[in-house]
């Protein structure tokens, strides 16, 4: 199926627009970008055609994509103070910077007049292509425009980021809007994953050869390859394919300081397949190369025009299968296939390398691992299967979040007064709240696996604006935070790592506050008679908790000349009791927040007694007005 | 071999006759239909002649596509507020039809003698065959649902169409297989014949040639003449190009592609949404028949089969691809007397490769061969196997839950009999909560929560065979699980103050799982559109009493509302649809009651079963 959605990709006009427009842009446009609108479309090709690229591209220099004040990708960086920061190629970022004022005028003049956007480059011009898109789809999450989608298409793009762009792409979900096209030896798209820094030279008068190619687009292809030294293409071909290999062969790709992210569409000249799981990625390109030639590496990269005009007219052709053998699952079938239309089938001859791996004969290795990358990308599992499963897993969890909403009743109701999260909070020993706690971790699991297929794709592509599982999560987050706030403060973790809100807060609330902010249902205002049955803000107690500790420090505090931090105090102080008043005013709380001993109530008799004091403080002292702080 | 007749349940001198009659239409272009009856049988037939101009194709962009409630023809006659049948029942979703076609088909009968000769022929018990070639089969195949939407009728209509156009989308399909239509049309397509497949392509795509090619049909149809081979050879590409686009996207999603890429891409270019319906027979060109039902794959089977063999064919196929659709009567006489039928039923099992089938599917795979099937064909016919059996198996892995689903239900008609010996009736005793009885029947309704919900999304992706939401046994235990715990559903709504939050429980709060079940209802009873509100009862006694509580003095506001909903109270309580609990002292029901003016309650319809 690998192969089919390539078919459907070259069944579009969009690959052969692309296209056409690359090769106006690097003939035509050099260093620059072009601007067409076909019907209700807009493409922006770049050019692979950069004056300085040349000195920027030898060096393999990741720089963290954040400026300070958050820069065109601010929303990529919420997620990521604990993780390793996202990185993108230095030369790459500051070319795409250097054309970023021009392109946000151009972008924005398009607005209203197009209902997408495809953004399109070959060679370095893909990676610009790639940072546009990045920042456009950035840009559509902060505001409503008229645009709804942007596609990525580049041709022979060298590799942009690192790990943290891989993922954080995904958790995005923006993988779909992101086609890379890579001929079959094109080393371009595979250079970063090799470590050059002995043969900047190499690579340096490779780029130029290239760059003075693509200014001449009527000259035949492989006479001009003769120009080009027999030494570099050599020294570049073995050094890519060695260094692709060891990784393609490893289990695991993190080793690699570049990563691939979006979809990946190897095209020859049998067809197409397209593959968006990295480790496929990784091998389908050490795969391919590994049947080239050094020079056939240097050419590829100036053959998109062939390849994407031969897989743009596959469709009319009738294409069986002429190898003997085919296997009779229909599985096992679409996988042969898929290897046919790589070219990866054993008739194809492979580069025998000095260094290949102790296995004798590499020939028959090629067409093993490729089945084997290809089964991978293809995983079996449908994703409406797994969702209705999943629907029944909800079923079957159901009655544990139940036990909580029979759990918080009791608590709201009992004698005490304490409330739901104080109660949970004093006594998570007994065994009532110990059942409580157990529903609560299996609860969490179960939308911690949510979430993990989510973002690997096994899902529908909608899951996430279904209005069941908006709800459910909401419901689940309104219902179970309190007491993993409760739980994180009870354990004193907040000693060790800092406040929940802060440092405690598990990702998947986040992700379910997004669900629920961009869920499509108006916001309508309505006044509440009564106390919603849950807190609508989840994080109710961890402010609550703070509160806590900010009171207490005011009143620890006997040094009045450390006005200053006095002074923020009893202002944050102030703009919580502020927030909370108004919660309760709106009956936005649920009835355990007013409860007459909970931690809550007891905080705001403590604060008015302190309130009373201090006003009783010198003049030069800050004064409260109805709960604000005034300076 | 079994013959043609035998496997569509059509008889072969019909089908013959059909043919016949289909082609001399296009010799009377000014007559809007043909009649005809046979001499041999009951049979009498109606058939339409093409049109060949853009704008009866083609009314609008992108496709010239429609839905159905726009035309008064396909909904039951003489009852304004039923429903059509051409729609999913449960998601409501209205079928797409093709505006030109449709609109001609109106014209057609509010300006001739067609609706008085189909009653005669109905009312003298004849055998009515709607049948056409070329766009005149469009016309035939709406006139049929039309038909047997309207009409009551014992003898179903038949439908036959030649080289027709695509009509109408999935739903309509859809539609006709849950209503079981299906059968009643049979449609026969060349292998190369382009019209079955220029609906698949966008107008904006093939706009100046498609008026050349059309003009080409009707010339050929009235003489025979030599076809332009440079226009025909780029509308050709130009219609196959977009059928790979269709045909390659429903492939990905019947193999459960999951790559984001597909919608993203899918939403850069028109797709066309029409879709095959009814049993199609495909002319291999050789006297071979194909007979195919599925409508998934008869859609890839329209693409896959008008393939080249190599680049150097185009022309020549780009010609045949005109001239075969004037072949229909010379290839149905050939392939009549040959008999060398294949029925295409077993889809997850065809032989994948042209040469190695085993026995039993030599057969099938020489007329795979062919129809020019490659291995990338056969493995989406596969698929589409494969997704017709996922969607049996989830009705029966439905099927057994029914025993679960009976088991909860009757847990809460227990609950229901013990709340009511507290005097406060089920309702209200759960939207009060305080006992761990209470707590117990909320397990039981999320449980059975769990199974219908599960139930609504694979409706949704359309994951279950079309007949499920027609199924009695199914109905039938909808409806009791919605009058047993949707006024659950109501009073926990309630209870949480929801109405406040989100709003009015009908229009914000009902659940899918209710709304579809009663759908249900409604259309195997074919009653009139929310007809059986019957398990919102309280919904609307609660709106009703906030209003009194927060209007206290205005009753004249809502009479009307009270009026009506005691008077259904009464039926429904006469039918046994409600039980008596709703006048328990306890109940919200009866408290608000006794608040309503004397002067109305005095004379109230429900006053007697009020103080009984």
């Amino acid at each position: 199926m690998s192969e089919t959605l390539a078919t459907f990709l070259a069944s579009t006009p969009l690959l052969e627009e692309a296209w056409r427009l690359c090769s106006i842009a690097n003939t035509t446009f050099p260093g620059g970008y072009l601007v067409e609108q076909i019907g209700s479309v807009a493409y922006v090709a770049f050019s692979g055609k950069q004056m300085d690229s040349g000195s920027e591209q030898r060096c393999r220099n990741l720089v963290p994509l954040d400026a300070e004040d958050g820069g065109p990708f601010a929303p990529l960086n919420r997620h990521s103070q604990a993780e390793e920061p996202i990185k993108v190629h230095n030369g790459m970022l500051n070319l795409f910077l250097s054309m970023y004022p021009g392109l946000q005028i151009q972008i924005a003049a398009l607005m209203g007049k197009v209902k997408s956007v495809v953004i399109t480059g070959h060679s370095i011009g893909g990676s610009t292509a790639s940072l546009s898109a990045l920042w456009i789809l950035c840009q559509l999450q902060s505001t409503s425009s008229p645009i709804s989608t942007v596609l990525c298409i580049t041709f022979g793009s060298p590799l942009l980021g690192n790990e943290a762009l891989h993922r954080s792409i995904l958790r995005q979900r923006w993988g779909g809007n992101f086609c890379h096209v890579v001929s079959k030896h094109d080393i371009m798209p595979r250079l970063l994953f090799a470590e050059m820094v002995n043969h900047n030279s190499k690579i340096q008068a490779l780029l130029h050869f290239w760059q003075w190619c693509m200014a001449s687009p009527h000259v035949i292809v492989t006479s001009l390859s003769s120009q080009l030294p027999d030494d570099i293409k050599d020294t570049v071909f073995h050094c890519v394919l060695k260094d692709l290999e060891l990784l393609a062969q490893a289990e695991d790709p993190s080793e690699s300081l570049f990563w691939p992210f979006g979809s990946y569409v190897f095209c020859c000249q049998e067809g197409a397949i397209c593959v968006e799981n990295t480790v496929s990625v990784i091998q389908m390109m050490y795969l391919t190369l590994a049947t080239g030639s050094p020079s056939s590496s240097i050419n590829d990269h100036l053959k998109y025009g062939d390849y994407v005009a031969k897989v743009s007219k596959q469709f009319l052709k009738a294409r069986n299968f002429h190898e003997e053998g085919l296997p009779d699952s229909s599985y096992e079938a679409g996988v042969a296939l898929a290897l046919q239309s790589s070219e990866l089938t054993d008739k194809e001859p492979v580069q025998d390398l000095g260094f290949s791996m102790q296995n004798s004969n590499p020939r028959k290795e090629v067409p093993i691992m490729a089945k084997y990358c290809l089964q991978m990308a293809q995983n079996g599992d449908k994703p409406n299967l797994t969702a209705a499963n999943l629907a029944i897993k909800l079923s079957k969890i159901v009655p544990f979040r139940a036990e909580i909403e029979w759990y918080k009743a009791c608590c709201d109701e009992a004698d005490d007064q304490m409330g739901y999260y104080d109660s949970f909070k004093l006594k998570g020993g007994s065994r009532r709240e110990t059942r409580v706690n157990l529903n609560r971790h299996k609860l969490a699991g179960f939308w911690n696996s949510v979430i993990l297929m989510l973002e690997n794709n096994k899902l529908p592509h909608d899951f996430d604006r279904r209005g069941k599982w908006v709800n459910a999560s909401q419901f689940y987050k309104l219902l179970v935070e309190p007491l993993d706030i409760a739980d994180y403060y009870r354990t004193g973790m907040h000693r060790e790592r800092g406040h929940y809100m802060e440092h405690g807060r598990e990702r998947r609330y986040e992700i379910f506050d997004k669900w629920w902010r961009d869920r499509s249902v108006p916001e309508k205002e309505n006044k509440r008679s009564k106390f919603a049955s849950l807190t609508q803000d989840s994080c109710f107690w961890a402010r609550v908790e703070e509160a806590w500790e900010w009171l207490d420090n005011v009143r620890s505090e006997s040094d009045v000349t450390k006005r200053r931090l006095l002074w923020d105090l009893l202002h944050k102080i102030g703009m919580f009791e502020k927030y909370a008043r108004e919660l309760i005013e709106n009956k936005e709380v649920s009835k355990d927040v007013v409860a007459k001993n909970s931690s809550f109530s007891r905080w705001m008799e403590e604060w008015k007694e302190l309130k009373s004091r201090v006003q009783q403080l010198p003049p030069w002292f800050p004064g409260f007005v109805d709960g604000e702080v005034v300076p | 071999m079994d013959r043609l007749g035998e496997m569509t349940g059509f008889r072969e001198e019909q089908i013959k006759e059909a043919c016949s009659i289909a082609m001399t239409a296009h010799k009377s272009p000014e007559k809007p239909y043909l009649l005809e009856k046979s001499r041999t049988s009951s049979d009498v037939f109606f058939s339409f002649p093409g049109s060949w101009s853009v704008s009866n194709w083609f009314t609008r962009q992108p496709f010239g596509e429609i839905k159905i409630d726009r035309s008064e023809l396909m909904s039951p006659k003489g009852n304004d507020n039923v429903a059509t049948s051409l729609r999913s029942i449960g998601r409501d979703e209205l079928a797409t039809v093709n505006e030109g076609f449709l609109r001609r088909l109106e014209m057609i009968l509010s300006n001739s003698s067609l609706q008085s000769e189909v009653e005669k022929a109905n009312t003298e018990r004849k055998q009515i065959v709607f049948t056409g070639h070329s766009s005149g089969g469009a016309i035939a195949i709406l006139a049929t649902v039309w038909f047997l939407e309207q009409y009551k009728s014992r003898m179903s209509p038949l439908c036959v169409t030649f080289g027709s156009p695509l009509v109408a989308d999935f739903i309509f399909n859809h539609a006709l297989r849950r209503e079981n239509w299906s059968q009643y049309f049979l449609h026969f397509v060349m292998r190369y014949d382009i019209v079955p497949r220029i609906l698949l392509a966008p107008l904006s795509s093939m706009e100046p040639e498609l008026q050349q090619i059309l003009y080409l049909l009707n010339q050929k149809a009235m003489f025979p003449i030599q076809g332009y081979i440079a226009e025909a050879s780029k509308f050709f590409e130009t219609v196959m190009r977009n059928a790979s686009a269709v045909a390659s996207h429903a492939a990905c999603k019947l193999m459960g592609n999951t790559n984001p890429i597909l919608e993203t891409v899918a939403s850069f270019i028109e797709l066309s949404p029409y879709r095959p319906s009814g049993t199609f027979v495909f002319y291999t060109g050789n006297g071979k028949l194909v007979v195919i039902r599925n409508a998934d794959a008869i859609l890839q089977l329209l693409f896959y089969s008008s393939q080249l063999c190599s680049e150097n064919e185009l022309e020549a196929i780009a010609e045949k691809s005109l001239n075969n659709h004037f072949d229909y009567q010379s290839a149905l006489q050939e392939s009549l007397n040959m008999q060398n039928v294949v029925n295409l039923d077993h889809l997850e099992g065809l032989p994948l490769s042209s040469n190695g089938a085993a026995a039993e599917n030599v057969a099938t795979n020489m007329a795979l061969n062919d129809l020019g099937l490659s291995t990338r064909a056969r493995l989406c016919l596969r698929a589409a196997g494969e997704q017709e059996k996922q969607k049996l198996s989830n009705q029966q892995r439905m099927d057994k839950k029914k025993a679960d689903i009976e088991a909860g239900l009757a847990m809460l008609e227990d609950y229901k009999m013990k709340s009511a010996l507290c005097k406060v009736g089920y309702y209200d005793a759960f939207k009060i909560s305080k006992d761990e009885d209470d707590f117990k029947a909320n397990v039981k309704r999320l449980e059975l929560t769990g199974i219908w919900d599960e139930i609504v999304e694979m409706l949704n992706r359309y994951e279950l065979p079309e007949g499920f939401e027609s199924r009695k046994d199914w109905v039938e235990l909808a409806t009791k699980y919605r009058r047993i715990v949707e006024p659950l559903d109501i009073a926990n709504y309630h209870r949480h103050a929801k109405n406040e939050d989100t709003g009015p429980y009908m229009y914000k709060g009902r659940p899918r799982r209710y709304k579809y079940t009663q759908r249900w209802r409604e259309h195997a009873l074919r009653m009139p559109v929310g007809s059986s509100g019957e398990s919102c009862f309280w919904a609307e006694v609660e709106e009703l009493q906030l209003y009194r509580t927060t209007n206290p003095g205005a009753f004249e506001d809502i009479r009307e509302r009270i009026l009506n909903l005691e008077k259904k109270l009464q039926e429904w309580i006469r039918d046994k649809q409600i039980s008596n609990d709703v006048f328990l002292e306890g109940s919200t029901f009866t408290k608000w009651w006794i608040s309503l003016p004397h002067q109305h309650k005095s004379i109230s319809c429900i006053q007697g079963l009020m103080n009984s």
